[in-house]
């Protein structure tokens, strides 16, 4: 008999390459990131999958809001397995886009407090009455992901990971 | 138990938001269900918040139960329609808050706190969480 706990070592990947960027006309990153839920969901705990759903959902919009190049593509690559939620997400990007990125993403991981990060951050925003510019704290603050990014020219390549220790 | 107010609001041919306003004796039951998915959280509420400020102002109210535990999805533009509902309810509503959360859903373990403002005080003070586990 297969056991909830068995069912929790399964090592599961997935790639998918969208191209070009300007045939996604529908919302493509809650699609991608309600299907993530739903298989890791068959294997994992709904906390583990909903993560997967928030982060692939944040990344991918943000890949695709920030796109510069219609013709080019988006890669969402994600592997579970007993240890670890892995999300990675890679775009064309200039490269002055990477250090904006970079620099945030530094602002973030560098904060003391993260929650009160978030919580300054949505106020904020919210006073001027900006939308987006949440995703990657959230990931951070609300759902306990490691960031971190890197540039493979032309390409954004962020990454997101979660260690399962403890939450299976 | 009557329903005041039923929210379903579209974006290009999807629901984006979805909730439901009942009033149940003199409280408030206030439920957000389905995902939230919206892009601009400001565009499609502003109709919505009216109406619902013109309903609350007819009734006799003096407590709240907001109801997140339907609410399988939020991302994070959908923060501002939350905070937008919550506060107009709040702030027009002087009475105990209680707050259905799920347990294990890292947003409204996380984050909704802050979106409801719970660092204030006076808001702080008359707040309940109550956390639901999904079977």
């Amino acid at each position: 008999m297969i056991t909830e706990e068995d069912l929790a070592k399964t090592r599961i990947s997935m790639r998918y390459d969208f191209s070009p960027i300007r045939n996604i006309i529908g919302d493509l990153s809650g699609l991608t990131g309600h299907f993530c839920e739903e298989l890791i969901g068959s294997f994992y705990a709904k906390n583990i999958s909903r993560k997967a759903n928030i982060v692939v959902t944040e990344l991918l919009n943000n890949a695709i809001k920030n796109n510069v190049d219609g013709d080019s593509n988006i890669v969402v690559e994600v592997e579970i397995n007993e240890e670890r939620l892995l999300i990675r997400v890679k775009n064309v990007v200039h490269k002055e886009q990477f250090e904006k990125v970079k620099a945030y993403v530094d602002m973030i991981n560098s904060s003391k407090d993260k929650k009160k990060l978030l919580a300054d951050t949505i106020r904020r925003r919210r006073k001027v009455r900006l939308k987006g510019g949440l995703g990657l704290i959230r990931l951070v603050a609300e759902n306990k992901f490691r960031i971190s990014v890197d540039y493979g020219s032309p390409f954004l390549i962020v990454e997101s990971q979660f260690l399962l220790g403890g939450l299976r | 138990m009557r329903v005041l107010a039923y929210g379903d609001i579209m974006d290009g041919g999807i629901s984006v938001f979805n909730s439901v306003a009942r009033i149940d004796g003199a409280k408030l039951i206030f439920s957000f269900n389905g995902v939230i998915r919206i892009d601009n959280p400001y565009r499609q509420l502003e109709g919505f918040l009216r109406e619902l400020e013109e309903i609350l102002s007819k009734e006799k109210i003096d407590e709240v139960e907001f109801d997140f535990n339907e609410l399988n999805f939020c991302n994070s533009n959908g923060f501002y329609v939350i905070m937008d509902i919550t506060e107009l309810i709040i702030n027009k509503i002087q009475g105990p808050i209680v707050v259905k959360r799920l347990k294990d859903d890292d947003w409204q373990q996380e984050t909704l706190p802050i979106l409801l403002n719970t660092d204030e005080p006076e808001i702080n003070e008359r707040t309940t969480f109550i956390d639901i586990s999904e079977i």
